[in-house]
């Protein structure tokens, strides 16, 4: 199978879409002829126009605003947030507008937005351009949230975002935009809701949303090593979450790590575990132990930024002690 | 659709709507002060002339957005009284099932994107929608309504910006009431509003709201040229609310006379004045208008029984409505 | 000493709170800085945190209920008291006004009700009338005026007509929504003047102390169902285990006693794989620990052995009484046969019974295990043995005055019950009456 990257999958899932649905349109900063200083982009306002692809002044209200508008009224926006981090700029048009139409209406007005955005440190941009937000909006009723963990998992869940008729939030892991994977040729949609084994296990459960996929499946490497076998669990979607698979899984290892970029307390990890501790308490030998960036900004410093996000041994090393029985209090 | 109508129906249909609009209010206001309506509510009595020439202007499919004040907009639009109280009273025959209330009542079939409890909310809603027209070659107009005091908001400055780049068919509608809930509009808007448009190049009117011919004529001037591409416009509106912020601000001396209140409701009232102009141009007779006045109040008085005696949503229905695509959210 | 909790002023120019919920119930332990109950104000619903610990008792206001800022709806006291339940909510604080239409007396008219003035507010007190019954009004003159929390208001009449009756005397306290006047589109004939208090009023506020079932308020946090007791086996003596809950279940689900590995003291926590362990541990100890211990006791008046050794030694010539002692007893046990030793006066002799006469005992193999010991202490000061299961049952005897104390003590499988029973009260019955044995 072909390989292609992060960046060239979303761009595909896009196109394919813009030309499926001529309703579906593209508005944000610089992205016609930039086509986004990640350059994701690239190519779609010769395709598509700029009657498609908008590019607005830097007014994140603004034309997160407009963007609602539009869908409210039969367009299909794609909303280009140029930093995970201006999330807080649209705060008010994303969860108060968007979100709470559908359901302030009484189901008579839908708002088919996707909102994508990036998440993920150790890019050198310090704190505010670095931040992890999917655990704001995961919290609000009415909003569904994607984190695709490679090229393949982007290409089928945007597909799937922009054809859902409820407000989406895909977060892309600014590092992995030129990480390639194998993606098919022919058209495939991930469906929201369903998470993917992405390796097999017996003796603890790792689950890990975006590039932390790749950190659990380094970290289970680490382990079979030593004669522990990790299953390594990517959610896909936080919202809807596929709590089933998480269980089951649990429920055969007895052992469980969340591995998640966004910050240690009151995030995305903190979600799951409490699940897993309710549903499955009783198949449970350790606690569920949540990794976190740490609680603090992210800081710019290369010696300081690195040791503030999950790695591979940090993982490797809480599932050692998981395994020993040792009295964990806290990760 | 073309209709024939001759003036007079015109006429009669905007005086109609006018005291449409003063006897929900009345009716409203009665229910909030015999403790029988939930929350509070928001009176448009005073600015009917507003919402009646500009919405006597528009055809169904064009689009307005509402504020936390938008009963006026609401009934000028084409909504009924039954399904309006029911609403307001949280019943299932309400708009929006109940799930809205006043502060959120939206009428989708009519063209009414909705009203909105965050002031300047419904700015970038209504932009957008000017922008769905645009994208998909309709002849649609929209319509933004906002106060004196959304001119603080800057989502204001960010979509004017992009509605004059883009030339968009939107009208900002700036209902200027001369209070910024409990405080007067010249101790919260610097300079001047109309000028605020015409520093993006955008043409701005400004016109007496409570003469509803001159808003209506005016009104009908823009649409028209809106619908060829030659928007985006302002408009400031002059006008009053007889009551206070909300239902419960009934102390107000503190903040206006009530002088000046007496002032405006008997010297400038617009439906008083239209009725005169009416009698006088030969248009209808005082007996005639009687009879209309007495058939929209028992109109309400039967809606307002029909509401009260109507069911609430079943409880069922709380979880519904959060997704377009999950019957029940939390099933 | 008891403290006092009042309803705080929550908001600048807030004068009452309405309750929303209680948090906790009357008789729950309250710690300083819980939160005790939800007021709504006119911005939000906010928690109020006890002040004081103890318990919640003497809750004079329920949810929904209005209460002014400083009165007391309940106290903390150091000990649970038996309060009767919270007390039903009153009477809604916007009672449905009833809408006469006319009948009732009064005259057909427009009718004016008492506004709602405040958020907080339920009821207006009708300082004074401004038109008397019987004048005209117009729809802006003032009607009468109200005193609420924060001032005295003008009402307007609302209508054109003539003032056809007032419901309602000045002074008198009207509830929000109940009619006040009538307002006819024609001259009167008879004006009414009434007072609000002859009125049928709405049902009043229920007295607290009136307690009917008790309600739940709506929005009480139940604390989290404990989990049933069947996951953990008997909690050791020290107190609780620590376990995994995966551990738990499976010792439950394998008949597996964690408390022997706390004995065993195997380290705390314990892990599936200490289930291992447990199973590994030496059944014996388990045995030993886990059954029981037979005690009986019996007693009878005189000692017919005595007597009957004489008279064996006599004419049957069988002198050693310490056999005829075995032969006795060994002819209760279930099988009448068995090795019996007997201790007596610091020597032990170990006796082969067979089935047949006393003459056909014979000295043991001296190998050979006894299945019973006899302990003969009637010689000795001791009066009463509590000694514990031994390898065999053992029957003692010993001097109490006159009276000779049998005991037997065994472990739970040398004997069952039914056996320990009989061996006992047969052996004794042959100790009072020895001769009955040779029938």
């Amino acid at each position: 199978m072909r390989e292609i990257t992060l960046s060239q999958a979303v761009n595909e899932a896009l196109a394919e879409e813009m030309r499926r649905d001529e309703r579906v349109f593209i508005i944000g900063e610089d992205v016609a002829e930039a086509g986004t200083p990640f350059k994701v982009l690239a190519g779609l306002v010769e395709e598509f126009g700029t009657g498609r692809v908008v590019d607005t002044p830097i007014a994140e209200p603004g034309f997160m605003g407009i963007a609602v508008g539009a869908a409210m009224t039969g367009t299909r926006p794609v909303v280009d947030l140029m930093f995970g981090d201006f999330i807080y700029l649209i705060m008010d048009q994303l969860c108060n507008q968007a979100a709470k139409t559908h359901y302030m209406s009484g189901g008579k007005l839908n708002v088919p937005l996707v909102l994508r955005t990036n998440l993920g440190a150790t890019r050198r941009s310090a704190a505010q351009h670095s931040q992890s937000l999917q655990a704001l909006v995961a919290h609000i009723p009415g909003l569904k949230v994607a984190m695709p963990s490679s090229a393949y998992e982007a290409k089928g869940l945007m597909k799937t975002a922009i054809r859902d008729d409820n407000p989406v939030v895909i977060f892309e892991d600014k590092l992995m935009y030129q990480d390639k994977a194998p993606v098919p040729e022919e058209e495939y949609l991930i469906p929201f809701g369903e998470a993917n084994i992405k390796r097999e296990g017996t003796d603890i459960t790792l689950i890990g949303t975006s590039s932390m996929v790749q950190v659990a499946e380094k970290a289970a490497e680490i382990l079979t090593r030593e004669g522990i076998e990790a299953e390594v669990i990517d959610p896909r979607t936080i919202v809807p979450l596929d709590e089933a698979t998480l269980l089951k899984s649990v429920r055969k290892t007895s052992r469980a790590i969340v591995i998640d970029e966004g910050h240690q307390s009151y995030g995305v990890t903190a979600e799951i575990a409490s699940r897993i501790n309710e549903k499955a308490f009783y198949h449970l030998d350790a606690p569920v132990l949540r990794m976190g960036a740490m609680d603090v900004p992210v800081p710019f410093s290369p010696a300081l930024e690195d040791v503030t996000v999950p790695t591979p041994e940090g993982v490797a090393e809480n599932a050692r002690r998981l395994m020993s029985g040792e009295m964990i209090h806290a990760a | 659709m073309a209709k024939t109508k001759t003036n007079t129906e015109d006429y009669l249909q905007m005086y109609r709507q006018m005291v449409r609009i003063r006897t929900f209010e009345d009716n409203a206001n009665k229910l909030y002060l015999d403790a029988k309506m939930p929350g509070l509510t928001h009176m448009y009595s005073g600015e009917e002339a507003v919402a009646v020439g500009i919405c006597e202007a528009l055809k169904v499919t064009d689009k307005i957005t509402s504020t936390h004040r938008g009963h006026g907009h609401c009934v000028a639009k084409g909504a009924a009284f039954k399904e309006m109280f029911c609403e307001l009273l949280g019943k299932e025959e309400g708009y929006c099932r109940g799930k809205g209330g006043s502060m959120h009542i939206a009428d989708q079939s009519n063209g009414n994107l909705g009203a909105n409890a965050i002031v300047g909310g419904s700015m970038g809603i209504a932009t957008g929608s000017a922008f769905t027209a645009k994208m998909l070659g309709t002849d649609d107009v929209t319509v933004c309504f906002f106060g004196d005091g959304a001119t603080a908001q800057g989502l204001l400055y960010e979509v004017m910006n992009m509605a004059a780049l883009w030339k968009l068919p939107v009208i900002y509608a700036c209902e200027n009431n001369g209070y910024s809930e409990y405080t007067r509009t010249e101790e919260i808007a610097a300079g001047s509003i109309t000028a605020r448009a015409e520093a993006f190049g955008i043409e701005a009117h400004q016109v007496d709201g409570q003469d509803v011919l001159a808003v209506n004529t005016l009104t009908q001037k823009l649409v028209a040229r809106a619908r060829k591409g030659e928007g985006p416009f302002f408009l400031e509106l002059m006008t009053y609310r007889y009551h206070g912020h909300h239902v419960g601000d009934i102390n107000r001396e503190y903040y206006r006379t009530k002088d000046e209140e007496k002032d405006w409701k008997e010297n400038r009232d617009p439906i008083i004045r239209f009725r005169g102009w009416l009698v006088s141009e030969g248009i209808a007779s005082e007996d005639e208008i009687e009879a209309m006045n007495a058939e929209v109040r028992q109109d309400a008085e039967q809606a307002v029984d029909y509401a009260l005696n109507a069911k609430y949503p079943d409880v069922s229905e709380v979880d519904m409505h959060v997704y377009s695509d999950i019957k029940h959210a939390l099933a | 000493m008891p403290h006092d909790v009042t309803m705080p002023q929550l908001g600048m120019a807030q004068d009452a709170g309405k309750i929303v919920s209680w948090l906790k119930a009357p008789g729950d332990p309250v710690a300083e800085g819980d939160a005790l109950f939800e007021v709504e104000t006119d911005k939000a619903t906010m928690e109020v945190e006890a002040q004081a610990a103890g318990f919640l008792s003497g809750v004079t206001a329920a949810a929904g209920e209005d209460v002014p800022v400083g009165q007391v709806i309940a106290r903390i006291t150091e000990e649970a008291e038996d309060d009767s339940a919270p007390p039903e909510p009153s009477a809604p604080s916007a009672p449905s006004a009833p809408q006469s239409s006319g009948g009732d007396d009064l005259p057909e008219g427009i009718e004016v009700t008492m506004p709602q003035l405040g958020m907080a507010q339920d009821s207006g007190l009708l300082v004074a009338w401004h038109k008397s019954p019987g004048d005209a009004v117009q729809a802006d003159d003032v009607l009468f005026e109200v005193e609420t929390d924060k001032s005295t208001m003008e009402v307007p009449a609302g209508a054109d007509g003539y003032l056809a009756a007032t419901l309602a005397e000045a002074g008198e306290d009207v509830p929000v929504g109940n009619a006040v006047a009538v307002i006819s589109a024609e001259a009167p004939s008879n004006p009414v003047t009434r007072s609000a208090a002859a009125a049928k009023a709405p049902a009043p506020k229920a007295e607290p102390e009136q307690a009917a079932k008790p309600t739940e308020p709506e929005t009480r946090q139940k604390p989290a169902s404990k989990p049933a007791p069947k996951t953990a086996p008997a909690v050791s003596a020290n107190g609780r285990i620590l376990a995994s809950p995966k551990a738990r279940k499976m010792a439950l689900d394998q008949g597996l006693d964690l408390n022997r590995l706390v004995e065993a003291g195997h380290p705390q926590p314990y892990h599936v794989a200490d289930l291992e362990v447990l199973k590994s541990l030496p059944t014996k100890s388990a045995q030993t620990n886990a059954v029981q211990t037979r005690h009986l006791t019996a007693e009878i008046p005189a000692d017919g052995f005595a007597d009957f050794a004489r008279w064996a030694a006599d004419t049957a010539g069988l002198s050693d009484q310490n056999a005829l002692l075995a032969g006795l007893a060994a002819a209760c046990l279930p099988t009448g046969t068995g090795t019996v030793r007997v201790e007596a006066l610091g020597q032990s002799h170990s006796y082969a019974v067979m089935p047949g006469p006393l003459s056909t005992i014979q000295p043991a193999e001296p190998d050979r295990p006894a299945d019973l010991i006899l302990r003969d202490l009637r010689f000795s000061r001791i009066t009463s043995v509590h000694l514990g299961a031994e390898p065999a049952p053992v029957l003692t005897l010993a001097r109490n005055g006159d009276a000779l104390a049998i005991t037997l003590e065994c472990a739970g499988d040398h004997l069952t019950a039914s056996d320990a029973l009989t061996l006992l009260s047969e052996f004794a019955g042959r100790m009072e009456q020895p001769l009955r044995h040779l029938l």
